[in-house]
């Protein structure tokens, strides 16, 4: 994509630098925001997972190769911060994963910023009981709204299995709300 | 029981909010924290890292130069020092000597010396302790 390209030169360039890593700051904050806050889930460690993505992207630039698109190797990087920010976090805590995403979402229920009912908690529960990937596929594909050949650049696996991977997580949603 | 089916029924969105004026701190606090000058610092940092140690290796083999040099040295005897050492300070007595020596070994030591007539008065003549010596 030649538009994408000579916006990577104005953000390597540090003439133009700051204007462009603006652009891409109101380009990618919500969409990044929504992705990160759908994995750690309170808003919080949002922030710092998200300046933390900003900051490697900027940091980063130089390594971009263009071998993949700026939008995927961003929400990559936003992934990643989140998935290692609730891994420390757990670490800390001395609890696996599963167990602190339950624990934040029983805190749901008093934070200021959740404004969501018993079935949105039940979702998010029943999402918490997945496998880490079908999770981010999950969530990706129905919250984000993401098409499966964008989720395939983040993740780096096939559609095919992208779609197996939701098919089962699904299934077992399904299955979690009806014998809660 | 009633069936679930997460496609027949409405979407259900996450129920996050986000607070108010959020992305417009958000952005300026980003542009603030970014780390501008970093590459340049860590790059001169390197840099006195890199002398510093270069420094340091040249220190340490200036300091092991005279050790190299100094040792073969020490370990050759002088030979005015050796005969003083065996004159004066032990107790090695000639039997001892005579002891320690081959057959061979003293029949290489007893070579005939041709000493002309002219030659021994020449001694003689420039050494008067000897005529002393002769004398008793």
């Amino acid at each position: 994509m030649p538009e994408e390209e000579e916006f990577i030169q104005q953000l390597l360039n540090p003439k133009t630098q700051n204007e462009a890593f603006q652009k891409l700051l109101l380009a990618y904050q919500k969409p990044l925001y929504n992705l990160i806050r759908n994995i750690v889930l309170n808003h919080d460690d949002t922030d710092d997972a998200l300046q933390n993505t900003f900051i490697k992207v900027f940091q980063n630039l130089k390594n971009f190769k263009g071998q993949s698109k700026l939008f995927s190797w961003m929400y990559r990087i936003a992934t990643n911060e989140a998935l290692s920010l609730l891994n420390q976090k757990a670490k800390k805590h001395g609890v696996s994963s599963e167990t602190l995403q339950n624990k934040t979402i029983d805190n749901l229920k008093s934070d200021p910023y959740f404004d969501g009912d018993e079935i949105q908690i039940k979702l998010h529960k029943a999402i918490a009981a997945l496998p880490e990937k079908q999770q981010l596929v999950f969530k990706m594909k129905y919250f984000e709204e993401l098409k499966y050949e964008q989720i395939s650049d983040i993740l780096g696996t096939s559609v095919g299995a992208l779609k197996a991977s939701y098919h089962h997580a699904v299934k077992k949603i399904e299955v979690f709300v009806m014998a809660n | 029981m009633k069936t679930f089916k997460l496609e027949n029924e409405p979407k259900i969105k996450s129920g996050f909010n986000i607070p108010e004026h959020y992305f417009e701190n958000f952005s300026e606090n980003v542009m603030r924290n970014l780390p501008r000058n970093e590459p340049k610092v860590i790059s001169i940092f390197k840099k006195r890292k890199n002398l510093l140690m270069i420094a340091a290796a040249i220190l340490v083999v200036a300091l092991m130069v005279p050790i190299f040099y100094s040792s073969p040295s020490s370990k050759e005897i002088d030979s005015v020092a050796l005969e003083n050492y065996l004159s004066y300070q032990t107790n090695i007595t000639q039997y001892d000597l005579i002891n320690a020596l081959e057959s061979e070994d003293i029949d290489k030591i007893n070579t005939t010396v041709a000493l002309e007539n002219k030659t021994i008065e020449d001694i003689l003549a420039t050494n008067p302790d000897l005529e002393q010596l002769i004398n008793e």
